[in-house]
């Protein structure tokens, strides 16, 4: 067996490598990741710690695949037992497997603009194999553990502020959570209260059996959530250890963020 | 191997191929994206689209891309019996098991498919629709055709598809060409699914409309395919259509498929040359 796998293994990543080829410009090669290995176990929430450009959020969308990797395996086991390699997998398995097996939450609420809040929200259960009934139920109760107001539930997504935009996406993405849960800064728009809440139901998730790997702007959010940190600089793994180890590093500026 | 449930396609389609002209594997072989045209210079032959296949889930919808020209159209119309292939093989899952190539079928049997299995919603409401006759009148025609005989219920499952379709129902017994681009579009959707079919053919659905009146049809669209597991063929040459309603992608460029991906993956990390060249004058 390698090193850091055992049966609470859910994602082995292999080798990843990334390029950009542009065709339209004199077909250049733009290579951002450099053999990237890493395994995470379920339950476990790992910090991608970085500067801006170190790979962080084309590691996560690599593995949800709206970037296809260039080399390497990505190995996740599925709630059957059963270990796929995620690049290996067809488009309509890969639709498949998002939603119910692994979720990805970014900074910005895609745009639905005649969807109310409560609908985005429930409709995400549903997608995840809830009934209409029980998602409702889980929709209100995630909306109102992040403050979202009853008020604002039947209105339409496109008149809320930034933060409460931030906040339905959150209440979205992480109701009926995935077994691998991909969060690209979710809490970058929330001010230090609504931060608070969304770290704590972000919390649970981990006493819940999800694995949670997450890029966060701010070391104190790392911190509070996460086991382990995985550093990365110009596309490449510089350290990897456990949160309380790491993060003096990261604050004394040993490692960049 | 992988114990990944994907549900089996309500349609398959199968290199699919429908050449204007005579041709031979030459000419095929002179056309293309790699070439720079539909168009055999040798035997003036226009190759519209060749070597298509695809298949499409209960409830998915299916996305092709491409300019003008590209051949995304006519493999729509090919599907939907409006133009006759060259080659290819189609199937229905809800048509004798998909056990049928539906393009071996007498003109009488395509046009019964379009009547309960397989709807279009065209780009102009006025190759959907009878302008001249009334919105009513327009969602009657297919239920009759599919042996409803009954006014009153007639009636009645056409208000619920217009009340569906957000169609204000006191406009029944108005003439559609009384009506609004918008509302044109959404009696065509009412008139699509007055059979349930199992398949919708969506041909450029909101190009024309204005945005917002686009977003209304789009929003409708997108809800009736969640609700009714119905699969879905859109042809758009506008991303946002493609991103707001699908999943899965086509990019077809002089009558071939060049990339078939993941619509996410199309718009953030498009491979092909001409893919990348679409999505970046979409973006500017």
């Amino acid at each position: 067996m390698e090193s850091g796998l055992c049966d609470a293994t859910l994602l082995q990543v292999k080798n990843v490598n990334k390029s950009f080829t542009l065709h339209n410009i004199d077909g250049r090669n733009i290579h951002v990741l450099h053999d990237i290995n890493f395994v995470i176990n379920a339950g476990e929430h790992v910090a991608l710690a970085g500067t801006s450009g170190a790979g962080k959020s084309t590691l996560l969308r690599i593995l949800f695949q709206t970037y296809s990797s260039t080399s390497g395996t990505i190995l996740f086991k599925l709630s059957s037992g059963d270990w796929v390699d995620l690049t290996q997998l067809s488009d309509s398995e890969i639709v498949a497997l998002r939603g119910r097996e692994i979720g990805y939450v970014s900074q910005f609420l895609r745009a639905q603009p005649r969807r109310s809040v409560i609908d985005l929200v429930t409709r995400s259960g549903i997608a995840r194999g809830m009934n209409n009934d029980s998602a409702r139920e889980l929709a209100q109760l995630t909306l109102e553990k992040l403050h979202i107001a009853q008020s604002l539930w039947e209105v339409h997504t496109s008149v809320l502020s930034g933060g409460e935009k931030q906040r339905v996406n959150i209440a979205a993405g992480l109701i009926s959570p995935p077994r691998l849960l991909l969060l690209d800064e979710p809490i970058s728009a929330l001010d230090p209260e609504n931060r608070a809440l969304a770290l704590e139901l972000i919390q649970e998730l981990s006493q819940s059996g999800v694995a949670v790997l997450a890029v966060f702007h701010d070391l104190d959010a790392i911190e509070q959530v996460s086991d382990r940190i995985i550093a990365m600089e110009h596309g490449r793994i510089v350290q990897e250890g456990p949160t309380k180890t790491l993060l003096p590093l990261l604050r004394k500026g040993y490692i960049d963020a | 191997m992988s114990s990944i449930l994907v549900p089996d396609p309500v349609v398959r389609v199968q290199n699919l191929g429908k050449v204007y002209g005579p041709f031979d594997a030459a000419t095929i072989d002179r056309t293309g994206s790699k070439i720079g045209t539909a168009r055999d210079s040798t035997s003036g032959s226009i190759v519209a689209a060749w070597d298509v296949s695809f298949d499409v889930q209960p409830g998915e919808a299916l996305g092709i891309v491409g300019e003008s020209g590209s051949g995304k159209s006519t493999v729509l119309r090919c599907i939907a019996g409006d133009v006759s292939p060259t080659t290819g093989d189609i199937r229905l899952a809800n048509v004798e098991d998909g056990k049928v190539n539906i393009l071996d079928y007498d003109a009488a049997q395509r046009r019964r498919l379009r009547i309960d299995q397989l709807s279009v919603v065209y780009q102009d409401p006025a190759e959907g629709l009878a302008l001249g006759i009334t919105a009513g009148g327009n969602i009657a025609d297919p239920l009759t055709a599919a042996g409803w005989r009954n006014y009153s219920a007639i009636r009645t499952r056409a208000m619920e598809l217009l009340q569906r379709t957000d169609v204000p129902i006191d406009r029944m017994d108005d003439l559609v060409r009384t009506f609004s681009g918008g509302m044109r579009q959404r009696v065509q959707i009412a008139r699509a699914l007055a059979n349930n079919p199992g398949v919708i053919l969506l041909d450029e659905p909101t190009t024309g409309l204005d945005a917002s009146v686009a977003s209304g049809v789009l929003d409708l669209i997108r809800s009736l395919l969640e609700e009714l597991n119905i699969a879905a063929i859109v042809v758009s040459h506008d991303f946002r259509v493609i991103e707001m309603l699908t999943e899965r992608c086509l990019v077809m460029h002089h009558g071939r498929i060049v990339e078939n991906t993941l619509t996410d993956q199309l718009l953030e990390d498009p491979q092909h040359p001409y893919s990348q060249k679409l999505i970046a004058a979409a973006r500017t």
